[in-house]
């Protein structure tokens, strides 16, 4: 079992080195965008930015149209461009041209122009330099390695980049004096992160909470020209582990990760609260929210719904930050066995075939699954009985109202409350149902009685009325109950066991396995 | 300016298709995980449910060229696992800017086709004419029109009902449906080279009709089976070409567009200014049929590059008061809204959802129209009952629109619900055509 996510980090202990997800000789369902879609997705949420993606239409709308409005919910970011890339440009003339006349067009009206590569000009060896000249304002070129570098390498040296062009970036009045309290910086989220806007709710909301402020949270709600003004807090808090870090490390403040679950959120509150000196606000805090918060939480624990979580078994494939802080709230503090856990992104990241395959031989079936769209489509193609739960993209969702937070107390109550909603589902799918009518009574008990002996005589089964069960019916009779979670093993196997004895009655048989066969196949999740 | 289409990325017209159909097995070279990051997610999320296989790319891997190799034996591996009809290989723009030797790929493996598909899309441009080239490049793997032929191949992603119908129509006049591309069988295509005439529904499947002509002698009739004219002119045109009874062609044309005209009876637009934009091709036959139902359609911007089957919709769209827009632009279209009062918008995501903040009723082509039939009177019906609704919502739009405006009292159109803003339009609307 893992231990809790300590939340205090020092700056030397924050890795700096970019780590990548490894590229592999083959890909099915990819899970992670690259290098272009990570910067875009940084540079475009500075409120002052507009960005220039140097390749052909698709490499922007892609990303900026079609995937952000499944991801953010935004019809598309509107201060993305591209300099349209025709074959001419690819072939020939190289994209210079076609570049300076878009980076033109997006420099007026004094905006912050980020030109960011993409795999066709990084392949013809495109690069800016030589257009730097031609523009007005100072439009800065950023090689996003687009052929190499996974979406949060990316984002993670994007960041940085800022941080180290800060003196380049020119505020239009006064720059915003330092916030005469203690204050902290909020590094992430950026476009394209699963559920960020629940997140950095909580996460505000704790903060104000100790009685610190929000200094900056960068880059969702900065301009590119406030970068300096990352100096000016007392800490850095990074939304995400994926991302960020290396800013962090380089602005040299006390460091923090956002806490998921119960005991890494009273640690964090309390580490935070030291760190600003501000102890007392924190303890306070956490005794508040004892009694408001938490008080859901605390009910729901006390409640028969924590008595079906050991006999729940959940996998996890999310990225490191929700894949470690899910593993650690579900499985150390609630005590939901964890069936399979793996990293969806980075280096530790598993590929979709061993995902499947250890999803497909868990023994039961994990009754919950939180993860992507690939791990849906696995449920639904290996037809599982588990339940999906949605942690990581890819997978189109919308997550824009703020009461859907993993991290912080709010977070522990709603995921709390998402686990014990999905188990009652579960048991609602398996009781008895009215959807299939009462069974007819056919004959009288007397008849019922005479045709019994009938017919087990004629079946050559025997004097007693017990079907019998071929052994090959017996064994994937028990197959398929082990992939069944706990809890409504009992009704299954009671269903099973009815409807194979009546197949068999009504053919004059013994259970054979083709009988379970057809029975298992009726009551597949569709 | 240099302007491109505002097209989804041109590729993923082609990946679409080929990932809709049952019997294959598609690989995607991306140019890399950002290109291939999107279009997998967007498959996933509404074309099928089905997975998406890919060569492994680096600058390391393009660099030693070893991704050949692999792809090789993916496609041999692929092959004796799933023993597909089909492995469609859709090479996007960093693969075929490298140039890898498809010709050294097996053309076939036991009973399955390897066929390569160029998409390069940089030079591909457009989502309509990824359409082209996946018929195109499939049907270029079949052996010549076979002697005897009849029926007619349709081509065009229509609704599932529209072959049906279409077939009962011709059936009357002497002939029939022989096939429908793009469909979900390798066999959809394979029945071509017994069709007697191709006729390709939406106006961009002209590279595809011109070589099966030429390689095969097959001929080609322009238009479809849209509107009151269109009907009428298509179904005569079907009947020429195969030198069918002209009385029975005269009478059934007759009976159809009588048929399509009382549909749009039903449903008058009169005194109604529309707005359409489209990339998927057939937002030319959207427009004829508000056309004829009394609408106003000023311009019709489309992400189609012009060619010769367009043109010939463009004409009967000019002459109707319809200008085309080729090579749509984001940029172009939300300019154009501003200009006058719509009282309709069918367009791309981005201009729908500035018409929404106008408060004018809006509908995304693609979800809303293209999963329609626009054929004959039944589909006229259908999709003009969707575009009164539509119209019907005004209110509510309106209500929603002058909550978020700045002033409350006065719906003043504004762009404020998005940060961060966008400083480009109006630069981009003066230095526009528009």
């Amino acid at each position: 079992m893992s231990t809790p996510l300590r939340p205090g980090i020092a700056a030397a202990e924050l890795s700096s080195d970019i780590v990548n997800t490894p590229i592999r000789k083959r890909v099915t369902d990819l899970d992670h965008a690259g290098g272009d879609t990570g910067a875009m997705q940084v540079f475009a949420a500075l409120a002052d930015a507009n960005v220039v993606l140097d390749g052909p239409v698709g490499c922007h709308v892609m990303p900026a149209v079609a995937v952000v409005n499944y991801t953010d919910s935004i019809p598309y970011l509107q201060n993305v461009t591209c300099s349209e890339l025709s074959e001419q440009e690819v072939t020939l003339a190289g994209t210079l041209g076609v570049l300076t006349e878009k980076v033109t067009a997006a420099a007026a009206g004094g905006r912050q122009v980020f030109i960011v590569s993409t795999p066709v000009s990084e392949l013809i060896g495109a690069s800016w330099s030589a257009g730097d000249a031609a523009v007005a304002g100072s439009p800065l070129f950023f090689d996003a390695h687009a052929l190499d570098d996974d979406e949060y390498a990316a984002r993670d040296r994007a960041l940085l980049f800022l941080w180290q062009h800060r003196d380049h970036f020119v505020p239009p009045g006064e720059a915003e004096p330092r916030k005469a309290g203690p204050s902290v910086n909020i590094i992430g989220p950026t476009y394209g992160n699963f559920n960020s806007y629940s997140d950095l709710a909580e996460l505000k909301r704790l903060v104000a909470g100790i009685g610190a402020e929000v200094n900056l949270v960068f880059p969702f709600e900065a301009s590119s020209y406030d970068t300096a003004r990352l100096a000016q807090a007392d800490a850095t808090i990074c939304l995400y582990r994926e991302y960020g870090c290396s800013l962090a490390r380089e602005l040299g403040l006390p460091t923090f990760f956002a806490p998921i679950g119960l005991e890494p959120t009273t640690t964090f509150l309390r580490d935070l609260g030291a760190a600003l000196g501000l102890q007392a606000q924190a303890d306070a805090f956490i005794r508040r929210e004892k009694k408001t918060t938490l008080a859901a939480w605390q009910d729901i624990w006390r409640s028969t719904h924590s008595d079906f979580f050991a006999n729940a078994p959940i996998a996890i494939v999310a990225p490191p930050t929700y894949l470690e802080g899910l593993r650690y709230y579900l499985g150390d503090e609630l005590g939901l066995p964890i069936a399979f856990a793996a990293a969806r992104t980075g280096p530790e990241s598993v590929p979709n075939a061993e995902v499947r395959r250890a999803l497909t031989e868990a023994s039961p079936s994990p009754m919950l699954v939180f993860g992507s769209i690939n791990e849906r489509m696995i449920i639904a193609q290996e037809q599982l009985p588990s339940r999906f739960l949605q942690c990581s993209f890819p997978g189109a969702v919308v997550r824009r109202a703020t009461g859907t937070p993993f991290v912080g107390y709010a977070g522990a109550v709603w995921l709390l409350q998402c686990v014990c909603e999905t188990l009652f589902d579960v048991l609602f799918a398996n009781l008895p149902t009215s959807a299939e009518p009462p069974v007819q009574a056919q004959t009288s008990t007397g008849e019922a009685l005479r045709e019994a002996v009938a017919i087990v005589a004629e079946a050559g089964k025997g004097r007693n009325s017990v079907i019998s069960w071929s052994q090959e019916a017996k064994e994937l009779a028990e197959t398929t109950l082990r992939r069944v979670p706990f809890f409504v093993r009992v009704s299954v196997n009671k269903k099973l066991r009815a409807e194979a004895e009546h197949a068999a009655r009504e053919r004059g048989s013994e259970v054979d396995a083709a009988i379970v066969r057809e029975i298992v196949a009726r009551y597949r999740p569709r | 300016m240099s302007k491109q289409p505002s097209s989804m990325c041109p590729a993923f017209g082609a990946v679409r298709n080929l990932l809709r159909m049952e019997d294959a097995v598609p690989i995607v070279i991306s140019s890399g995980d950002g290109c291939l990051y999107g279009h997998t997610f967007v498959a996933h999320f509404y074309v099928a449910n089905r997975p998406i296989h890919s060569p492994g790319v680096s600058s390391e891997i393009w660099a030693k060229g070893s991704m050949f190799d692999e792809l090789r034996a993916m496609v041999i591996d692929l092959a004796e696992r799933h023993r597909p009809a089909l492995i469609p290989i859709c090479s996007l723009c960093v693969s075929d800017t490298v140039g890898l030797p498809f010709e050294l790929l097996p053309k076939q493996i036991g009973n399955t086709e390897v066929v390569y598909v160029p998409l390069p899309a940089y030079s591909v441009h457009t989502h309509a004419r990824a359409k082209d080239i996946v018929v195109d490049s499939l049907v270029w793997r079949l052996p010549p029109q076979r002697k005897a032929r009849a029926g007619v191949n349709l081509i065009g992603e229509i609704f599932p009902s529209d072959p049906i119908a279409i077939d009962e129509v011709l059936r009357r006049m002497g002939t029939h449906v022989n096939t429908h591309v793009p469909g979900p069988r390798w066999n959809d295509y394979v029945a071509m080279v017994d069709g007697a005439l191709n006729a390709p529904l939406h106006p961009f499947y002209s590279e595809s009709v011109k070589r099966m002509k030429m390689k095969q002698g097959l001929p080609f009739v322009e238009g479809a089976p849209v509107g009151v004219a269109g009907t009428y002119a298509w179904l005569h045109a079907v009947g020429e070409a195969l030198g069918l009874e002209p009385s029975a062609v005269a009478r059934v044309a007759a009976e159809e567009r009588d048929r399509v005209r009382t549909a749009l009876d039903a449903h008058r637009l009169d005194g109604r200014t529309f707005m359409v934009a489209g990339y998927e091709g057939h937002e030319f036959l959207l427009v004829r049929l508000l056309i004829e139902a009394g609408a106003s359609v000023p311009f019709l911007s489309t992400a189609v590059n012009a060619n010769p089957l367009a043109r010939t919709e463009e004409r009967w769209l000019a002459e109707h008061g319809c200008t085309v827009l080729y090579g749509a632009n984001f940029e172009d279209e939300i300019g154009a809204l501003t200009a006058r009062p719509y009282d309709c918008v069918i367009g791309t995501t981005p201009l729908c959802a500035h018409a929404k903040e106008l408060g004018i009723p809006a509908i995304y082509y693609t979800n809303a129209i293209a999963t329609r039939s626009l054929m004959l009177a039944a589909g006229a019906a259908d999709v003009l009952a969707l575009v009164e609704q539509t119209l019907g919502a005004k209110r509510r739009y309106e209500r929603i629109a002058r909550f978020f405006a700045e002033d409350e009292e006065a719906l003043v159109p504004t762009y404020t619900s998005w940060a961060p803003k966008l400083d480009l339009t109006e630069q981009l609307i003066a230095q526009s055509a528009l």
